[in-house]
């Protein structure tokens, strides 16, 4: 999964803005987004983003992967990430 | 985790976008200019002046720049800004009026990897963007369309609607199409600067804006899927309105250095050759609930011929 050209991510107190200047949309995140959005910059796989939250947070791995899923899937179908 | 709605521009450490008008020296004297363009601005930043500026930009992380001018490919550094933030890989866009790119400048911005060339093109004919825009080379601009998109340069046209060429919007969109551009973007003309010394025989009629939306939504439908187009919502008091609820996170930087707190308005929040940006960005955040911008901001909406009060600016922090 890789960001898409025209995105760009800043960090902020309250998690990240990520800004798709091609489509000038902007999309806010909390800190766990943030953290997700880290990962992914790196080249994490969704297992292993999943793996690294599991060791953060103490809710069950069926709920994490759910919902970092839904998250990737939302960066996917707003341009953010390519498919 | 989820994408979230509840933070404001007042949550951000920084700005989010930067329109920079880097210069007032322009080659065309286009009736509905804003920014009444021509001659330079006698304090323009100098280039110490504007590489401190820049060195911020990417201190502050800003995303994503606009240059315009005047002409912006008239400023002497206009490339050396260029490569200063593309090197930070900052999203760059420039609005110009095509007519001084050819094949290499457009082999310039392709390498730069521009996030858009924007040109403005205002008629689908030789003669009404020439009626309209002074001094104007309708061929040139074509051609520089021709050459950018050739280097594969995502390209945008700028359409301003006025009783002079608000008949060919359909045309210029298809023209637009044929020609492979990414996107045509129109709105309803400002009453500022020069437009507004020309309001009367500038601004269409109700009844030439309804033809006008009817074509462009039939265009809009057409296009679909294939070509951008868009049709900026607000006229300048309707952005007024909005903004007075929801200030943008982007600041407009005018060729001295100054920063303005809109378009529409007066009000200046800072000087960045006074001024570091991030103090720029606090005084920004402030000025919007200054009772001073309110009350002015609201008596404009009420009487909005003070639009054409814009650029005789009023310095809020000397």
């Amino acid at each position: 999964m890789v960001f898409t050209a025209h995105t760009k991510i800043r960090e902020e107190k309250f998690g990240a803005v990520i800004f798709e200047t091609l489509k000038e949309k902007i999309f806010i995140t909390n800190r766990t987004g943030k953290d997700i959005l880290n990962l992914l910059q790196k080249g994490s796989t969704l297992e292993e983003i999943v793996d690294t939250l599991v060791n953060s947070y103490s809710a069950p791995i069926t709920n994490i992967r759910n919902d970092v899923t839904n998250f990737i899937n939302q960066l996917k179908d707003n341009s953010i990430l390519t498919r | 985790m989820d994408l979230i709605n509840s933070v404001t521009f007042k949550d951000l450490k920084a700005p989010l976008f930067i329109a920079w008008q880097i210069n007032s020296e322009c080659n065309l004297g286009c009736l509905h200019c804003c920014e009444e363009a021509g001659h330079p601005m006698p304090d323009q930043m100098h280039k110490d002046q504007i590489f401190n500026f820049l060195r911020q930009i990417i201190e502050l992380k800003i995303p994503y720049v606009a240059l315009s001018g005047g002409e912006p490919l008239l400023h002497p550094q206009f490339f050396e800004i260029c490569e200063f933030l593309r090197q930070f890989n900052i999203s760059l866009k420039v609005e110009t009026n095509g007519e001084f790119i050819d094949r290499n400048l457009a082999k310039i911005f392709a390498r730069l990897k521009f996030r858009s060339v924007q040109i403005s093109l205002d008629g689908a004919t030789k003669d009404t963007h020439e009626r309209l825009r002074l001094r104007g080379d309708w061929n040139k601009t074509v051609s520089a369309c021709k050459a950018l998109i050739e280097e594969k340069v995502n390209t945008e046209i700028v359409f301003v609607p006025t009783k002079f060429n608000i008949h060919e919007i359909g045309e210029l969109i298809d023209l637009a199409y044929s020609l492979g551009v990414w996107g045509v973007y129109t709105g309803k003309i400002m009453r500022i600067g020069r437009a507004a010394k020309n309001w009367d025989i500038l601004c269409p009629s109700d009844e030439e804006y309804d033809v006008f939306f009817a074509v462009l939504n039939k265009k809009i439908a057409q296009y679909d899927g294939r070509m951008k187009v868009y049709y900026y919502p607000y006229d300048v008091i309707e952005e007024l309105k909005y903004r007075l609820r929801y200030p943008s996170a982007s600041l407009l930087v005018i060729p001295n250095g100054k920063v303005k707190l809109i378009g529409p308005l007066p009000f200046i929040c800072g000087d960045l050759r006074k001024h570091s940006l991030i103090q720029v960005w606090e005084n920004y955040k402030q000025a919007w609930s200054n009772p001073k911008v309110v009350e002015f901001a609201k008596k404009v909406i009420e009487e909005p011929w003070l639009v054409s009060e814009a650029n005789d600016w009023i310095e809020l922090y000397h």
